[in-house]
C-alpha cells in the first residue's frame, strides 16, 4: 500500500511542473488522433523509445553517478530474444520480453559483478568494451543471422496481431509504447523514494561516507544497472517487432549506447523529467535535421555535425542539461 | 612456423605504431584527466593529412610527417583552447560525453570533406618493396620504415617528457595542478601543450598508418578502443607503459595468424572452423576488459 502511493504520488514537484507534465501527457494521448504525416508519428514512437532507454539509464546513470556507455548490449538481448523467438518458435512478444529481460539481467549481473569494482573513467570505458565484444560476437553467430541480422517477416501473421505485436499501422505500436512509457515514469518515481534510491544518491555524493553508512555499495550499484538494463532490455523487445529487421549494427552499436546516455544527460541527469527533455528534444532535432539536410546530394553527415556541435555546446556550457538551466532559473527567481 | 613468426613479426611492426599513437592518449590522460573520445579520430586526420600532402606534393609518404606533425600540434591545441578547457569544469558525465561529441563532429567533419570511400597511398619509394628475413617471412618495407619512425618519434616524446624543463612542468602539473601553479608554472598552457603533444604524436603515427592501411572516415572508433587497451595495459598515464603494452596489443591483433598457425600444426579440426579473423579485434576489447578488472593499475601505472 504504502510503495502503490509512493508510486502514485508526484505531490514533492512544484505544482507547475505538474501542470506542464499533464498538459505533454494529454497531447500524448490525443497525438495519434490529430492529422499528422507518417513521418511525425515514427518519430514519436522513436521519442517514447529513447525516453525508455534514458529513463532507464538515469538510475544507475543519473541517480547513482556511474556512467554506463554500454546500454547497447542490453538493447540487442532484448531484441535478438524476441526475434529469434518469434521466427524460430513462434513465441509471442508477451512471453519473449520477459524471458529477454531476464537473460538480459542475468548478463548484467555477470559483468556487473566486476565491471562495478571500477570508477569513473575506468568503468566508463570498461562498459563500452563489453558491449563491443558482445556485438562482435553476434555479427559471427549464425544461429541469430550473424552480420546480416535477422528480419520479421510480417507476411506470415495477419495483423493486427496483438500477441506477436505485428501491426499494419503504427498507431498500435504508438499505444503500445505510450503504455509502457507511463509505466515507467511511475517506476522511476517509486524508484527515485525508495531506499535504493536513496542508497544511490548518497554513493553519488560520496562512496566512503555511503559505505560507512553501512550501504553495501558495490550490491546497490548493481541491483540499479539491473534495474536499468531491465527497462533498455524491454524496449529493445518492441524495437525488435516494430522495426522488424534487426542488425548488431544497429541495436548494438557503440552510437546507440552513447545515444541513451546523452538522452538523460542533455535533459538533465539525476531528475524525473530530465530523460523525457532530453528525448523530446533530441529525436525530433535528430530526425528532421536528417529529413532536411541530410537527403540533399553533398551534404552527406552535416546533420550529424549540427547534432555534435550541440552535444560539445551542452557538455561545455551547461553539463546539468536542460532541466539545470530550469532549476537556475527558479533559484534566481525566489532568491 | 614461418605463420607463427612472421605473425609475430608484423604484430610487433604494428604494435610500434599503435604505441605511438597510444602515447597521445597517455600524455592527455596523464596531465589532466580526461578521456579523450576522439582520440581514433585524431589518427584519421593524422591520416588524411598524410595521404593527402603526399598525393598534392607527390612527395615520398614517409616525407610528409612534419606536415601531419604541425597539423596534430594546431588540432590539439585547437581543441583544448576552444573545447576542451570548458569542459574540465564540469563533471566527468560532461567530459566524456563532450569529447564523444568532438569524435562525431571530427569523423563527419571528414566524411562532408573527404567522402566516405576508402582512400589508401599506392605510390613512395618503399611501396612493393620487402625484405625477407629467412624462414619464410617477408616484412614489407613500409611497415618496417612506420616501426623504426615510431620508435624514434617515441623516442622524442620520451626524450621530452624526462630530459627537458617543459617535460618536467608537464610532469608537475601531472602530479599537483594547484601545486604547480603555485611555483609560478602555466597550468594552462601546460595543458594545451599536453594535447599539442598528444595530438602530434597520434597524427603521425596516423601518416605512418597510411601508408599500408587505406583511410576512410569511419576508422576512428577502432583506434580509440585500441588505445584505450593499450594505454590501461600499460597504465593511464605511463610513457614506457604505453611502449611495451603497445607491442603486446600489436601481438594480440595477431591472433587470427597464431592461432591458423596451431590449427596447421597440430592438424586440429575444430580450431580451423573457428571465423578468427572475425574476432580480430574482440580480443582488443576483451584484453582492456579483464585488464581492468584483474589489474586497475596496468603494468606501469602509478594513477589510480
Amino acid at each position: 500500500m504504502e510503495t502503490l502511493r509512493n508510486t502514485f504520488d508526484f505531490s514533492d514537484f512544484p505544482r507547475i511542473d505538474l501542470m506542464v507534465a499533464g498538459f505533454v501527457a494529454i497531447f500524448l494521448v490525443v497525438f495519434p488522433l490529430v492529422p499528422h504525416s507518417s513521418f511525425a508519428m515514427a518519430t514519436m514512437i522513436q521519442f517514447l523509445m529513447f525516453s525508455l532507454y534514458g529513463m532507464g539509464w538515469n538510475t544507475i546513470g543519473g541517480y547513482g553517478g556511474q556512467v554506463d556507455l554500454g546500454k547497447a548490449q542490453y538493447v540487442g538481448i532484448g531484441a535478438y530474444t524476441t526475434a529469434v523467438m518469434l521466427i524460430r518458435w513462434d513465441v509471442p512478444f508477451w512471453f519473449s520480453m520477459p524471458i529477454g529481460v531476464c537473460l538480459a539481467v542475468g548478463w548484467s549481473f555477470i559483468i556487473g559483478y566486476p565491471l562495478f569494482r571500477l570508477t569513473g573513467h575506468y568503468f566508463a570505458i570498461a562498459t563500452i568494451a563489453t558491449s563491443l565484444v558482445l556485438k562482435d560476437i553476434f555479427e559471427v553467430w549464425d544461429f541469430v543471422g550473424a552480420a546480416r541480422g535477422l528480419e520479421i517477416s510480417p507476411i506470415k501473421y495477419s495483423p493486427p496481431d496483438f500477441l506477436r505485436l505485428i501491426f499494419k499501422e503504427d498507431i498500435y505500436y504508438y499505444y503500445i509504447i505510450l503504455g509502457f512509457f507511463f509505466l515507467g515514469i511511475l517506476y522511476v518515481n517509486w524508484f527515485r523514494k525508495s531506499r535504493l534510491g536513496f542508497q544511490l544518491r548518497s554513493i553519488k555524493d560520496n562512496e566512503e561516507v555511503a559505505q560507512s553508512l553501512g550501504i553495501n555499495v558495490h550490491w546497490a550499484k548493481i541491483k540499479t544497472y539491473a534495474i536499468a538494463t531491465a527497462f533498455v532490455s524491454l524496449v529493445g523487445s518492441f524495437h525488435a517487432c516494430y522495426i522488424k529487421n534487426i542488425e548488431p549494427e544497429d541495436t548494438m552499436s557503440l552510437d546507440l549506447s552513447i545515444l541513451i546516455a546523452l538522452m538523460a544527460m542533455l535533459g538533465g541527469a539525476g531528475s524525473l523529467w530530465g530523460p523525457i527533455i532530453g528525448a523530446g528534444v533530441l529525436i525530433p532535432l535528430k530526425s528532421y535535421l536528417k529529413e532536411w539536410l541530410g537527403a540533399k546530394a553533398g551534404l552527406v553527415g552535416i546533420d550529424l555535425i549540427f547534432y555534435s556541435l550541440i552535444i560539445m555546446v551542452v557538455s561545455a556550457a551547461e553539463p546539468r542539461g536542460i532541466w539545470g538551466i530550469v532549476e537556475k532559473i527558479r533559484r534566481r527567481k525566489q532568491v | 612456423m614461418d605463420i607463427l613468426v612472421s605473425s609475430l613479426a608484423a604484430g610487433i611492426l604494428i604494435g610500434m605504431v599503435l604505441a605511438l599513437m597510444a602515447l597521445g592518449l597517455t600524455i592527455i590522460f596523464g596531465v589532466m584527466d580526461i578521456v579523450n573520445f576522439a582520440h581514433g579520430e585524431f589518427l584519421m586526420i593524422g591520416m588524411y593529412a598524410g595521404l593527402l600532402t603526399a598525393q598534392s606534393t607527390g612527395m615520398d609518404p614517409i616525407l610528409t610527417l612534419p606536415v601531419a606533425a604541425a597539423v596534430g600540434f594546431l588540432l590539439g591545441v585547437i581543441c583544448y583552447f576552444g573545447f576542451v578547457k570548458f569542459l574540465l569544469r564540469g563533471p566527468m558525465v560532461a567530459q566524456l560525453l563532450g569529447t564523444f561529441g568532438l569524435m562525431l563532429f571530427l569523423r563527419n567533419l571528414a566524411l562532408l570533406v573527404f567522402g566516405s570511400e576508402d582512400k589508401g597511398l599506392h605510390h613512395g619509394i618503399l611501396v612493393g618493396k620487402s625484405f625477407d628475413v629467412g624462414m619464410g617471412v617477408i616484412i614489407p618495407a613500409t611497415k618496417l620504415a612506420a616501426a623504426g619512425l615510431s620508435v624514434l618519434a617515441f623516442l622524442a616524446v620520451w626524450i621530452l617528457m624526462n630530459r627537458t624543463k617543459i617535460g618536467k612542468a608537464l610532469t608537475a602539473t601531472a602530479l599537483d595542478g594547484q601545486g604547480a601553479r603555485y611555483m609560478g608554472i602555466p597550468t594552462e598552457r601546460m595543458n594545451a601543450l599536453a594535447w599539442g603533444i598528444g595530438g602530434t604524436s597520434v597524427t603521425v603515427a596516423g601518416a605512418l598508418l597510411v601508408n599500408f592501411w587505406s583511410v576512410n572516415p569511419f576508422v576512428g572508433i577502432l583506434f580509440t578502443m585500441i588505445a584505450f587497451a593499450i594505454v590501461a595495459l600499460g597504465g593511464f598515464g605511463s610513457v614506457p607503459g604505453a611502449f611495451f603494452a603497445g607491442l603486446v596489443v600489436g601481438i594480440i591483433t595477431e591472433i587470427p595468424g597464431i592461432w591458423d598457425f596451431f590449427t596447421y600444426t597440430f592438424n586440429f579440426e575444430w580450431m580451423a572452423n573457428v571465423p578468427m579473423t572475425s574476432f580480430k579485434y574482440m580480443w582488443v576489447y576483451l584484453a582492456y576488459f579483464v585488464i581492468m578488472v584483474v589489474r586497475p593499475r596496468g603494468l606501469f601505472g602509478w594513477k589510480h
